[in-house]
């Protein structure tokens, strides 16, 4: 069962791997990311699901910011001592300590409409059914309904969503006509959870304005 | 394409660049041994850079990078601590360093046959640090890179074939590394772990720094450490390190002179034909900076930019006729700013080559105005000198100038440059320096402020165009336009004609003109000042009427003051505005300038203009 939801922001930033502590952006949406918005709207254990189609609707401009971040991380093993303390001394981190200034090249104005369809997966039980789940995400992305705000890449870039209902037309694409064919190289498809993490690549080439993803355990997708 | 696949792309197409397991280093002194290994003489190997001499950059094994404490000599070649156990710092360091050296190669070396390899062993055995005080020894060697030659030789002793053989030994990637998945080329390859670093760009806090790194916990992902972060093949991080690294080179044809911003920035062109690409690099480091090619050069380029705004396909330009190659031409633009111990991209840029031709040519259109206050067309640099830098600094020549610049407007010169690449509008804040340099005193009559102004306002009306192709009205003119009812540029016409009036009636050799005085002020509030300016300016006329020399004169630029006055139309309550905005300041100054070169004609023949013969202010532009 297929669904379309159109999302847009101000700001994005789908940070490619090689350039992840100074953030350079992908030119599109990738497909790890669509599927966060997807997770944000509705998400149960008892499903997965799977990116079809990346619709991008708007020229892809980039724009550079300087943020003042931390350099630190947070440590589990600190939290758990301090949760077995019962005190959360020591736990602070001082933002001025742990200064790191990072550079970032994030795309600006963005629009894509995300197409994917959804599989049951070996934890739903026997109340689970694809029509229960698509019904239910469909009444949440209509309402605005969601479990945290959907991101376009790094939280501080929040998603704009609204669904797109079977037989309505997709929202006109404002790309330029000499620039609706490109091809990206090699894009993140996604991270491989259950095999160390690993990530998972494919070739992004957008056609008219559509980038087609392969699924996830084909061919195209390379390890 | 990415960043790196980019640039992957790009070492294919370089020759002479290194190969994996060799770097260019800096060569500062050469050992002269003999075949038995008796040191013949320690030559300095030195090259003229400017006005300094410096270690000459010489091709060397070089397969890991060195930091901490321990000692890892680097093979037939090394700093004066390791080569020969001596070294301005005095510590315990310098000793193991030299053990180290002289320990693994006479291990390496121990079975050669090779000449050169022997007799560099035999020179390390019978080597002491002590005799480092006689000649051939000076002290401004120490710490020097020393590389050894034999006698009667040209190549050094790591260029022979014998020491080839053992280095590729030595680098061979070491095969129990993880295979994983490349992210540049899509194949399988062994990992790397710390990724090749960079060097020569401006500002970074080590000489060298990598691109990608991963030097802190908080830039982990999912508990990966190091490389694993972004997983790229040992071969193709080598093959993007070097491109890069040779995109940098100090002065290069690949590398913007002068940084934009804090940006370093490094172009280069993609095409099926190497020829072509190369040709295009070319068109590309002249039009960015044309002060570094000669004038009848840049004459040239410019008309042909002219050539393309007007119609002409950007691919003649090269001679490129087959389409293919044309439309696969692309250039690649990339800018690095240095960020603690990483680089971090400003901006990256992939344009089609007919794209970026086209704004080239709209960057120096933009900037026309008549008369030319140039003779080729200005770089970004003197554009800045001559509008933004204050006439007292600009005197004071190059070093003052430079540094003006980058303490006060660092910013500036990388938003300009970015807006000519990228054919956004220009930064306003340039349009408002030029303004307060203009308040300040400085000469509008050079024409380069009105210039600046006209180009950051005209831009802003040709990207609001229905049609770009379509000029619109009131758009700021060229040249003198006396049709154009802009309320700034009449008034600055008019104040040029009150200062012609001035000069009818009081002759050239006047101290402080009305400009002087009054210039910037009426600009900014016309309400309060043009009444002082008119009435001076009619004291001025009825002198200049008197006099037999100047009647005739007064006759013309009364005529004139009436066709100008009859264009502005009242604002009540006053006449004319309390104050003007921005951008009818900037049209005061581009008025100003236009009326400035009008020359008067009478029905006699008679001519008079503000801007005399002896007054032309076109003067070359700055040596960058």
């Amino acid at each position: 069962m297929g669904i379309r939801l159109h999302v847009w922001g101000d700001r994005a930033c789908f940070t490619r791997p090689e350039m992840k502590v100074e953030r350079v952006s992908y030119d599109v949406m990738t497909p790890s990311a669509a599927r966060g918005i997807l997770e944000a709207i509705h998400w149960k254990p008892a499903i997965r699901w799977h990116i079809d189609r990346i619709h991008v609707l708007k020229p892809i401009r980039f724009q550079s910011i300087r943020r003042n971040e931390v350099g630190a991380k947070a440590s589990a093993a600190n939290a758990a001592s301090a949760m077995r303390r019962g005190t959360t001394e020591g736990l602070g981190i001082a933002v001025d300590e742990n200064r790191q200034q990072r550079a970032a090249l994030v795309l600006v104005d963005v629009a894509y409409v995300i197409e994917a369809h959804f599989t049951l997966t070996a934890k739903a039980g026997p109340e689970d059914s694809a029509a229960k789940h698509v019904s239910m995400f469909r009444r949440r992305a209509a309402q605005g309904q969601c479990f945290h705000r959907p991101c376009l890449g790094t939280r501080e870039f929040d998603a704009e969503f609204a669904l797109i209902d079977d037989g309505d037309p997709l929202p006109p694409s404002e790309l330029p006509v000499d620039r609706r064919d490109a091809d990206f190289g090699w894009m993140l498809h996604d991270i491989d959870f259950a095999n160390g993490h690993e990530s998972r690549f494919f070739r992004a080439e957008m056609k008219d304005g559509v980038i087609d993803v392969p699924p996830f355990g084909s061919d195209g997708v390379v390890a | 394409m990415t960043i790196l696949q980019a640039l992957d792309r790009y070492y294919r197409r370089l020759e002479g660049v290194a190969e994996p397991g060799w770097s260019r280093e800096p060569i500062g002194l050469v050992l002269l041994l003999d075949e038995q290994g008796v040191l013949i003489d320690a030559e300095p190997w030195l090259e003229l850079v400017g006005k300094k001499y410096k270690p000459k950059l010489e091709a060397v094994p070089k397969w890991f990078g060195r930091s901490g404490t321990a000692s890892t000599p680097f093979f037939l070649w090394d700093n004066t601590s390791y080569v020969l156990g001596v070294s301005r710092k005095e510590s315990a360091k310098v000793e193991r360093d030299h053990e180290a050296f002289v320990e693994w190669h006479s291990d390496l070396l121990k079975e050669t046959d090779d000449q050169g390899l022997i007799a560099v062993r035999k020179f390390l055995e019978g080597w002491h640090s002590d005799r480092f005080v006689d000649s051939p020894f000076k002290p401004e060697y120490l710490d020097q890179n020393v590389a050894f030659r034999l006698l009667h030789e040209k190549n050094f002793v790591h260029e022979r074939l014998a020491a080839r053989k053992l280095i590729n030994q030595l680098v061979q990637p070491d095969h129990d590394t993880k295979q994983i998945f490349c992210l540049v080329t899509g194949d399988r390859g062994p990992e790397i772990r710390l990724h090749p670093k960079i060097k020569n760009v401006e500002g970074t806090a080590a000489a060298e720094v990598p691109l990608v790194s991963f030097n802190n916990e908080s830039f982990e992902s999912y508990g990966q450490k190091q490389g694993a972060n972004a997983p790229t093949s040992q071969a193709a991080a080598f093959r993007y390190g070097a491109a890069l690294n040779h995109l940098l080179t100090r002065d290069g044809p690949n590398r913007v002179r002068r940084p934009i911003g804090d940006a370093t920035v490094v172009f280069w062109a993609d095409a099926s034909d190497y020829q072509v690409a190369n040709l295009a690099e070319n068109i590309f480091g002249n039009a960015v900076d044309p002060q570094r090619i000669e004038a009848e050069a840049a004459r040239k380029l410019a008309e042909d930019l002219e050539a393309v705004r007007k119609g002409k396909a950007a691919k003649q330009i090269i001679n490129v006729d087959q389409d293919d190659i044309a439309n696969g031409l692309k250039y690649y633009i990339l800018g690095l700013s240095p960020n603690a111990a990483r680089l971090s991209v400003r901006f990256w840029e992939r344009v089609d080559f007919a794209d970026m031709i086209g704004r080239f040519a709209n960057h120096y259109n933009d900037l026309l105005i008549r008369p030319s206050p140039w003779q080729a067309p200005p770089s970004v640099k003197s554009l800045l000198t001559r509008t933004v830098v204050p006439d007292a600094v600009r005197k004071g020549g190059f070093g003052k100038i430079d540094k003006y610049l980058s303490d006060n407007q660092g910013l500036l010169a990388g938003e300009i440059m970015r807006s000519m690449l990228t054919g956004t509008p220009y930064p306003r804040s340039w349009l408002a320096n030029a303004i307060i340099r203009l308040r300040t005193g400085d000469n509008p009559g050079y024409g380069w402020h009105a210039a600046a102004c006209r180009a950051i306002l005209f831009r802003n009306q040709r990207l609001r165009r229905q049609n770009p192709d379509i000029p619109e009205k009131g758009e700021t003119p060229v040249a003198l336009d006396r049709e154009h009812r802009n309320i700034g540029y009449l008034l600055g016409r008019l104040f040029a004609v009150y200062e012609l009036a001035q000069i009818a009636a009081l002759g050239r050799g006047v101290k402080a003109t009305v400009r002087d005085k009054y210039f910037g002020s009426a600009a900014a509030s016309p309400a309060s000042i043009f009444p002082l300016v008119i009435a001076n300016g009619q004291n001025h006329l009825a002198k200049a009427r008197k006099t037999p020399k100047s009647a005739g004169w007064a006759v013309l630029i009364e005529r004139e003051l009436t066709a100008i006055m009859d264009l502005i139309e009242p604002v009540l309550p006053h006449s004319l505005p309390r104050s003007l905005k921005l951008e009818d300041q900037a049209e005061f100054a581009i008025g100003y300038y236009h009326q400035r070169s009008v020359k008067l004609k009478s029905d006699k023949g008679e001519e008079i203009s503000l801007a005399a013969e002896d007054d032309a202010e076109i003067e070359q532009g700055d040596e960058a």
